[in-house]
């Protein structure tokens, strides 16, 4: 700790800060642009200066940078000293002279660091009266505007862009008083994390273009805390709402990130932030439908038979209450298919239901041996899942066959940062301070090893040190190879499993051996993997990997293990036993129908269609007598449904989920939502209630009222649960917290086009927020404070003021809440166990067979965002993608659509030639609308069938 | 595993190898040559555009296109040094490029009327092109011949202690050299 004097007061401060950092943590209004807590300084915008006195006889000082000034013992320092308010304001006229001050139009107004800072340096009136320069704007894409007149040269976005997020498609173009933030053309920006420079940019040249069709200004939101819902990573966000003005505006406007030091940091993914609009679907299921046409049943009848009418919600219950009774042995069986999308709440609210061993995973057999492998993984306590912040802090990096820029994103942004470790450490050994970022980012050190070994050359490939993409059954053998070397503790190669690819390729064996050594020698190596590849042998070798580091080294070793849903890893831990998947769920319902048992199937917030091969999905839902489905949006299982419930979507419902790592986190409803719309385990609740059912489960749910019940008799009767309770926040007696701002308009204005009355605000039966501008709005106060704002800081740069010191965890925040496992060692998992994926030997005889492997994309592999409006409009095209060689020798050109037959089903895609997929495979996409059984079916065997030449739609030879 | 090449793996190369097909023979040589003597391909990305803009006389959107495939260099990062470099042309520019100077020096020694009257006479905004083709007009900082300010260079030839009657003198000059050429 060093004292240091600010403006004549004392105080102590940590060493090697610099002192724009120190001010702001003390809550000193000193203005700035180019710095940011997550990319340090670069000192280009001078708006953050200061003066430094020498000693204490030095009365005038000198002008310093508090950015780039590292603080020193006994250093005077002062913001408030006239030269340094006189060169402030000055700066900031000079920025402002060609900015077009357009507040009253900007989208950025109301919440814009421009006018916090304006403010601050006290410009408040315009001198300059000459011409402004103008700019052309770009199209870049369905997601961000762009105005470039506003920018006032920061440089922010393209050090975010380029160098935080590697992004190569955003420039500083032309110079001095012309200088323009653009591409070199037109079009969406394609990094997968744009959206980010809605935050980032302190002006607003680069805005939400999704929020522009339905902008309110930030004073005018109604915000909780949320939950991402579209990965298993669990991004904390703060979605924005407004009742609806004027018809045709969505409750829903729009999502921004709400910052978690652990988890997201400063940053979401562009799916995170744009897939909202999912919520805004028109084709939202709001009212409870009842199938019209009851004759279809065990038909293949094609969509356009099955049709719903609206029904009272009332009545929906009663009927669904039917079901519920004259349950029991030889009776009437009830079937829960829970989902890896649906909370906690809604999960076990069905288990309690349906009873434990009636309650299905909702997925097919390999997904839930895939989120159960990582389970029993995480389980051995020589393994830790890492924070956001130990990722970036990772020395050694192993990625196995897992594309995390597409299926963990956030995850992939936290590597890329790894990958200047050692500059940093390096520069720590120059005495440069780690905030120094143009400094760090040149200096010449070796590049952090992140070897990342997969079918696909990912986007993260130009931070890998070394990549290698071959078939699945050659990664399981690198795997090995890795295993063996880290073992045995050497690099000699006869060591490496005879028989193997491993032993055969000297290439593999090298790489290998440079990963073990890499990762031997590491002081916080990182292993990650995940169930996206679909190769329980990859889980277990990472596992494997994991604990022969974690003995060498003696201490617990990092990994991340990404599950692929938001609430995967807590459904995981509510199933009676390992195989309730839907495979076995299907042989119950066949047996039960031959014995002439009736069946219903409770189907919560879960498309059958995307766990199962479509058909059989489809045979599934036929052969139950009864379907009951509930969920957010129409889908193939919905539509073949008896009764359907409309539930509330994430941000309009309060839930709790487990993020891959084990951490429950909670969501909070920010809006009401259209429709009876409610909560899963609320319609459950009340068909229950509405049924003569009677039984100790029965008057449980019966007894439920609030979100926080149903956790409570969660925690009681599953212990790796108990902690649960503590993800309630709470707030002084008494209080609530305010889910809009003091200064929210319209509040009896806004619904008197539908009704004269001034009705009340709604309440909240769940949390402690009111939706109302009464009660708690300081962010210190609350954690449950969503909408982050300061005196005199309106955006969200603000945060600062709300965390334990910059880039801290935030003020408030409880300890985290995570799933008490019981610990036990990894099983010895033998060589065959890792090639379990191996498939029929048999089969490879065919010279015309590719191994058909899963590949996932930010735009197009989200269930729910693909129903979103934007992220639809740039969806990505279903294609086969195949090396260029085994094209060749099949005689396919590029953009020849072709017939794979995958087992029993058979497919038509269009072919993508590349070199960035490994030889012998073909990489086939998941999730995309349309083909959303596909990774159900993978890996497999894929024959070629035919092809159709591109363009000519010719047959190709039958092979 | 069998597949067709009979390779199951591969280990990445930094980049697919090969001329872009938009880059002469000549061209590649010589941005071969620089790329000799730096670490990284990015940084022989100027040299590569002012080799291209030698031999094409300026540089258009296939040629960035052309550099940055055969680099390796993002087509932005390219556009991001051609458009900072004001001697690096988006744009073909006139036969002839007028740089005069805006510096402080030359500012106290008029050259603003200068400017004046250059934009007047020659219908250019700085940064234009002569509807005719002839004359491109850019604004440049300190020449360094503040002692005989105010300047310009012309081409590759400095033009001292202008006065109007000077510029009106080289103006004439290289219309009556352009017109001739065109009547050959
Ligand atoms: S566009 Fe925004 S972030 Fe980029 S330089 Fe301009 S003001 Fe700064
Ligand atoms: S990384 Fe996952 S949780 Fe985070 S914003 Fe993206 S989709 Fe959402
Ligand atoms: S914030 Fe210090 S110079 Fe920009
Ligand atoms: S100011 Fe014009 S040459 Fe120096």
């Amino acid at each position: 700790m060093l004292t240091i004097t600010i403006d004549g007061e004392e105080c102590e401060a940590e060493a090697g800060q610099n002192l724009l950092s120190i001010c702001l943590a003390r809550g000193i209004d000193l203005p700035y642009f180019c710095w940011h807590p997550a990319m340090g300084s670069v000192g280009a915008c001078r708006q953050c200066a200061v003066i430094e006195h020498k000693d204490e006889q030095d009365q005038q000082g000198q002008l310093v940078m508090s950015c780039m000034t590292a603080i020193r013992d006994g250093g005077r320092y002062s913001v408030d000293a006239h030269a340094a308010r006189e060169f402030r304001g000055g700066i900031i006229e000079n920025l402002m002279t060609n900015h077009p001050h357009d507040c009253p139009v900007c989208e950025e107004g109301g919440e814009c660091h421009l006018q916090d800072m304006t403010e601050m340096t006290g410009h408040t009136v315009r001198r300059y009266r000459g011409p402004k320069r103008t700019h052309r704007n770009q199209y870049l894409g369905p997601f961000i505007n762009h105005e470039m007149n506003r920018c006032i040269a920061c440089y922010r976005c393209t050090r975010y862009y380029r160098d935080y997020a590697g992004g190569s498609d955003l420039e500083a173009l032309g110079r001095n008083n012309q200088v323009y933030f653009g591409r070199h053309e037109d079009g969406r920006l394609l990094n997968g994390f744009s959206g980010n420079l809605v935050e980032v940019c302190p002006t607003g040249v680069f805005t939400d273009k999704t929020f522009s069709r339905h902008y309110v200004r930030k004073w005018d939101q109604q915000m909780a805390p949320s939950i991402c819902e579209h990965c298993g990573v669990g991004c904390n966000t703060a979605p924005a709402a407004r009742q609806p003005g004027r018809p045709g505006d969505p409750w829903l406007r729009r999502v921004t990130n709400l910052y978690n030091r652990d988890i997201n940091g400063y940053f979401l993914c562009d799916r995170g932030r744009f897939g909202y609009e999912y919520a805004n679907s028109p084709a939202r299921l709001s009212q409870v439908l009842e199938r019209d046409n009851v004759d279809v049943i065990g038909s293949s009848a094609g969509e356009g038979v099955l049709s719903h009418r609206e029904i009272p919600p009332g009545e929906g219950v009663e009927a669904f209450a039917r079901h519920l009774e004259d349950q029991g042995p030889g009776k009437h069986l009830l079937l829960g298919i829970g989902s890896p999308r649906s909370s906690l709440e809604n999960n076990f609210a069905l288990r309690t239901l349906a009873g434990a061993e009636h309650f299905y995973a909702g997925l097919g057999a390999t997904d839930l041996q895939l989120l159960r492998l990582v389970d029993t993984i995480q389980r051995d306590d020589r393994i830790r899942s890492a924070t956001t912040p130990e990722i970036e802090q990772a020395d050694a990096i192993l990625i196995l066959g897992e594309d995390i820029d597409n299926t963990a994103p956030r995850v992939a942004l936290a590597v890329r940062q790894a990958a200047l470790n050692h500059r940093r450490q390096r520069a720590a050994e120059l005495k440069i301070p780690d905030w120094q970022d143009a400094a760090v980012r040149q200096l010449p050190a070796p590049p952090v090893p992140i070897i990342f070994v997969g079918w696909e050359i990912p986007p993260l490939a130009d931070c890998c040190t070394n990549q290698m993409i071959g078939t699945p059954e050659i990664l399981v053998s690198f795997a090995e190879a890795v295993l063996a070397t880290i073992r045995k503790g050497s690099g000699d190669k006869d060591i490496l499993p005879a028989g193997t690819e491993a032993s055969q390729d000297s290439d593999i064996g090298e790489v290998a051996t440079e990963t073990a050594q890499a990762l031997a020698a590491a002081k916080r190596p990182l292993v990650i993997a995940g169930c996206g590849a679909r190769q329980p042998g990859l889980l277990r070798a990472a596992g494997l990997i994991a604990t022969a580091l974690a003995e060498k080294k003696g201490n617990a070793v990092n990994t991340y293990l990404a599950c692929p849903e938001v609430n995967s890893l807590g459904l995981v831990q509510l199933l009676a036993s390992g195989d309730m998947h839907l495979e076995r769920l299907q042989g119950i319902v066949t047996e039960a129908r031959q014995k002439g048992t009736a069946v219903t199937l409770v189907v919560l917030e879960n498309d059958l269609s995307r766990r199962l091969e479509r058909s059989q999905a489809r045979n599934l839902l036929a052969e139950a007598d009864t379907v009951i489905a509930l969920d957010h949006l129409p889908n193939d299982t919905t539509r073949r449904a008896h009764l359907v419930f409309p539930t509330a979507a994430t941000p309009e419902c309060q839930g709790s989920v487990v993020n891959s790592t084990g951490r429950v986190q909670r969501h909070y409803g920010v809006y009401e939502g259209i429709g009876f719309i409610q909560e899963g385990w609320r319609w459950l609740a009340d068909a229950l209630s509405a049924s003569n059912q009677h039984s100790d489960s029965a008057d449980q749910i019966r007894s439920w009222q609030h979100c926080d019940d149903v956790i409570r008799t969660l925690a009681e009767t599953l212990p790796v649960f108990s902690k649960l309770p503590a993800v309630s926040v709470t707030v002084p007696e008494g209080f609530l917290v305010a889910r809009q701002s003091h200064r929210a308009s319209g509040r009896t204005a806004i619904g008197s086009a539908r009704h004269v009355a001034e009705l009340p605000p709604p309440e909240d039966t769940d949390a402690p927020l009111s939706y109302s501008m009464e009660g708690i709005h300081d962010p210190a106060a609350s954690t449950l404070q969503a909408m982050i704002r300061a005196p005199g800081w309106t955006s969200n740069q603000s945060i600062h003021q709300f965390l334990h010191g910059i880039n801290g965890p935030r003020i408030g925040r409880p300890e985290p809440v995570t799933l008490q496992r019981t610990t036990a060692p990894l099983p010895h998992w033998q060589s065959v166990e890792l090639h379990g994926s191996r498939h029929q030997p048999g089969e490879n005889k065919d010279a015309k067979g590719l191994l058909a492997i899963p590949l996932y994309r930010l735009i197009g592999s989200g269930e729910l965002s693909n129903s979103a409006e934007g992220i639809a409009s740039v969806m990505t095209e279903a294609f086969a993608k195949i090396h260029p060689a085994d094209a060749a020798a099949l005689d396919i050109n590029q953009g020849d659509e072709i017939q794979l037959s995958l087992g029993e089903t058979s497919l038509q895609l269009q072919s993508q030639l590349d070199f960035e997929i490994a030889p012998g495979v073909i990489g086939l996409p998941c999730g995309l609308p349309k083909f959303g059984d596909i990774a159900a079916l993978l890996p497999s065997q894929a024959r070629i069938i035919r092809v159709i030449r591109y363009g000519q739609k010719m047959e190709g030879d039958d092979c | 595993m069998t597949n067709p090449t009979g390779k199951v793996w591969q280990r990445i190369p930094a980049r697919q190898e090969g001329p872009a097909p938009e880059l002469s023979t000549e061209e590649i040589r010589a941005i071969d040559e620089e790329r000799s003597h730096y670490e990284n391909d990015a940084a022989a990305g100027l040299e590569a555009l002012r080799i291209v803009q030698r031999a094409r006389g300026w540089i258009s959107d296939d040629s960035l296109r052309a550099i940055s495939a055969y680099l390796g260099i993002a087509e932005a990062e390219l556009e991001g040094l051609a458009t900072y470099y004001q001697l690096l042309f988006r744009r073909p520019p006139g036969a002839e490029v007028l740089q005069l100077c805006r510096s402080s020096s030359c500012w106290i020694l008029g050259c603003e009327q200068l400017q004046g009257w250059l934009e007047q006479e020659l219908q250019v905004r700085p940064g234009e092109t002569t509807a005719d083709g002839i004359f491109t007009l850019l604004e440049n900082p300190c020449l360094g011949a503040c002692d005989r300010a105010p300047v310009m260079l012309l081409g590759e030839a400095l033009h001292t202690n202008l006065t109007e009657e000077k510029l009106r003198e080289v103006l004439a000059e290289k219309r009556r050299r352009h017109a001739d050429q065109s009547a050959d």
